[in-house]
């Protein structure tokens, strides 16, 4: 029989997390009467990891195969993913209005806004929307830009 | 009488009311919208309430949650798609309704049975809660374990294609919740020397990247078709034809008093939720109704079954979490969340320190159930149209950025929205793999106390693990876990199950 590959990869994933976590388990100190405490959850819960991923491991029936999709990772999130840790470290070294004006019309692009005059508005308003929902109506302290923040000029 | 004392207190605030208006339009709107869940709004809106009073933060997002298990309705008759996993049932005799121009006759019989199942679960809830948590109260810590330990079990394993990757999910979920200082000995666990782990993985970018980013990762991968709304003719002899008399009412009456029933039930189960109670009412209603026959074809009787279900799960899923601790949905998890956050601590004694505060959040529900029933009687279609209207390439771009900006906003932190984005991927493939991505985050949120009441026990012990099957209580509770485990197993070789938890 052979094996599922539609389990195989997240099963694997499963097990090497299980058995980070169970080396990890032991870094755990004792208590200070000797005893396991602090270490016996995380021990049981990755040691029960590695056993499910181990159990997803083995040989399925024909039919079982056959449910499983096998579609390829499609393109679209990856880019998007890309983005949103672009966008992360972005707002860490430019601020989050530079960058949110950045992303916003890359972001929709993704989605296949193609207009450019819609784009541009989407690039000027986004920030400044955030801007006045989150850090002026909630008054959080907005991420700070390392390299360079606009909030600097305009005295946000 | 203390829900007639909570009544009166929400009644006199108008801030409360309106807060409470909000959630049922909101929750109203993001429920109809394909792919968007009342757990993902409430997601992304927790960040927002840390600057709300207590009361009118949960009412907000309980509201929320109520108002959107309905608002699945309107997109599963309207446009064929259901808005939530839970509306699935709905749209099998909904959507065939619509194609006969009685789309707005579906709505009503939706609308009319959401009202009175939500209705019928919360005062259950409201009857039942303070004797469940008078019981809560004489549970030792290995009974307690026992409760989580079955939590797990049924959590992990009920629901979805796979035991195996349902039961890999919790397990995950509570790997992650190891992650910080150990709460005992503040010894480090699971860090790897990053500083910002030290608290332990945050609740709210976890799940606004298990939920919402997770979703527009999908939604990208989908690029889906325009919504397409079915369009009614609006001359009189539709309206004549849409008008829902109480000849047709009257044969869905026992469907949806014994589908309130099931959904209640249901509800108070953990893990289980709206989608398996709303299949659950449709399957029993299409075995006991005089028509079988036209179930599928377009029976209101159809319609009405499972959306009383779905909707009366809303309220007894709230005993376990308020009298336990033990989220029994994911919106539940979240509230768990938000309880935190300002101070509340859950479990039996909540009913001593916040009792005022518990029956006016009671309270708010009862008024929430009221305020989406109107507005859903007489404005379901405008929301449809509205939705309709709402172009989904800009709405989910503008859902990511603000993901982003409510993840950062939870502890002003940017290693948090770095957490979001981690999850938005470990949700994402969960959502690609057949994982269950409500058993990882339920997990995630009872770990803590079970680890807290394992611990416990074994100090309270001299027999060691031996404490779990010594006390009659917590054997009866894993002995409940192990038949639940195997018989999921049986009835999965006998027949394929395939259902979400995407919004139990």
């Amino acid at each position: 029989m052979p094996l599922n590959l539609h389990q195989t990869g997240p099963a694997i994933a499963l097990l090497a997390t299980g058995a980070v976590a169970v080396t990890a388990s032991f870094w755990i100190p004792l208590d200070y009467d000797g005893s396991m405490g602090a270490r016996v959850f995380p021990l049981i819960s990755a040691g029960v990891l590695i056993l499910l991923g181990g159990l997803m491991l083995r040989p399925v029936k024909a039919d079982e195969e056959a449910e499983a999709s096998h579609a390829g990772i499609p393109a679209g999130p990856l880019m998007l993913l890309a983005l949103v840790v672009f966008y992360l470290w972005l707002i860490g070294k430019l601020g989050y209005l530079i960058s949110t004006g950045l992303v916003t019309p890359v972001a929709l692009w993704l989605f296949g806004i193609r207009n450019p005059a819609g784009l541009a508005v989407a690039a000027l308003t986004a920030p400044f929307t955030f801007h006045l929902i989150f850090f002026e109506a909630l008054g959080v302290f907005p991420p700070y830009g390392a390299w360079f923040d606009l909030l600097d000029l305009i005295g946000g | 009488m203390d829900i007639f004392i909570g009544l009166a207190n929400v009644l006199m605030d108008p801030i409360i009311l309106a807060w409470v208006f909000a959630a049922a339009i909101v929750g109203m709107i993001v429920g109809a919208i394909p792919g968007l869940t009342a757990s993902a709004a409430i997601a992304m809106l927790v960040p927002l309430t840390y600057y709300m009073e207590p009361l009118s933060a949960l009412a907000f997002l309980y509201v929320i949650g109520k108002s959107g298990r309905y608002g699945g309705s309107i997109a599963a008759i309207l446009f064929n798609t259901p808005g939530t996993a839970a509306s699935a049932a709905t749209q099998l005799d909904g959507y065939p309704l619509a194609q006969k121009g009685q789309a707005s006759k579906a709505m009503k019989v939706a609308t009319i049975s959401s009202v009175i199942g939500d209705l019928f679960g919360e005062i259950v809830l409201i009857v039942g809660i303070a004797w469940i948590a008078a019981l809560a109260l004489l549970l030792g810590p290995p009974d307690l374990f026992a409760i989580y330990l079955t939590a797990f079990v049924v959590i992990g394993s009920v629901i979805g294609k796979s035991v195996l990757k349902g039961l890999a999910s919790a397990a995950l979920g509570i790997v992650i919740k190891m992650v910080g200082l150990d709460p005992i000995t503040g010894a480090d666990r699971f860090t790897f020397g990053i500083t910002e782990l030290m608290d332990g993985v945050s609740l709210v970018p976890l799940m606004i990247g298990i939920f919402v980013l997770a979703e527009v990762f999908e939604q990208v991968a989908k690029r889906s078709n325009p919504i397409e709304i079915v369009n009614e003719p609006d001359d009189q002899t539709a309206r004549d034809g849409n008008r829902l008399t109480w000849v047709e009412f009257r044969p869905c009456l026992p469907h949806i008093l014994r589908s309130s029933v099931i959904g209640t039930v249901i509800g108070m189960l953990p893990g289980l939720g709206s989608t398996i109670a709303a299949f659950v009412a449709y399957g029993e209603g299409k075995r006991r109704a005089k028509n079988p026959e036209a179930w599928g074809k377009g029976a209101l009787e159809g319609v009405a079954a499972p959306e009383a279900a779905n909707n009366a799960v809303s309220g007894p899923s709230m005993a376990p979490l308020l009298t336990l601790g033990i989220p029994g949905s994911t919106i539940g998890a979240i509230l768990v969340g938000v309880f935190l956050i300002h101070g509340i601590q859950i479990g039996p004694t909540l009913f001593v320190t916040s009792r005022e505060l518990i029956y006016s959040l009671f309270a708010c529900g009862l008024i929430g159930i009221v305020m989406y029933g109107l507005i859903g009687y007489f404005g379901a279609a405008y929301v449809g149209r509205f939705i309709a209207r709402v172009p989904t390439d800009i709405l989910y771009p503008i859902i990511m950025l603000t993901s982003v900006m409510s993840a950062y906003v939870s502890r002003g932190s940017l290693f948090d929205v770095g957490v979001m984005i981690l999850f938005g991927i470990v949700g994402w493939g969960m959502k690609r793999f057949d994982f269950n991505p409500a058993a990882f985050v339920i997990s995630f949120v009872l770990a803590g106390g079970a680890e807290e009441a394992f611990r416990q026990s074994l100090r309270l012990s001299d027999a060691g693990i031996l404490i779990f099957i010594t006390r009659p209580i917590a054997l009866a509770f894993l002995l409940i876990g192990v038949f639940v485990l195997l018989s999921r197993i049986r009835s999965l070789r006998a027949r394929p199950v395939n259902a979400a938890l995407d919004d139990a």
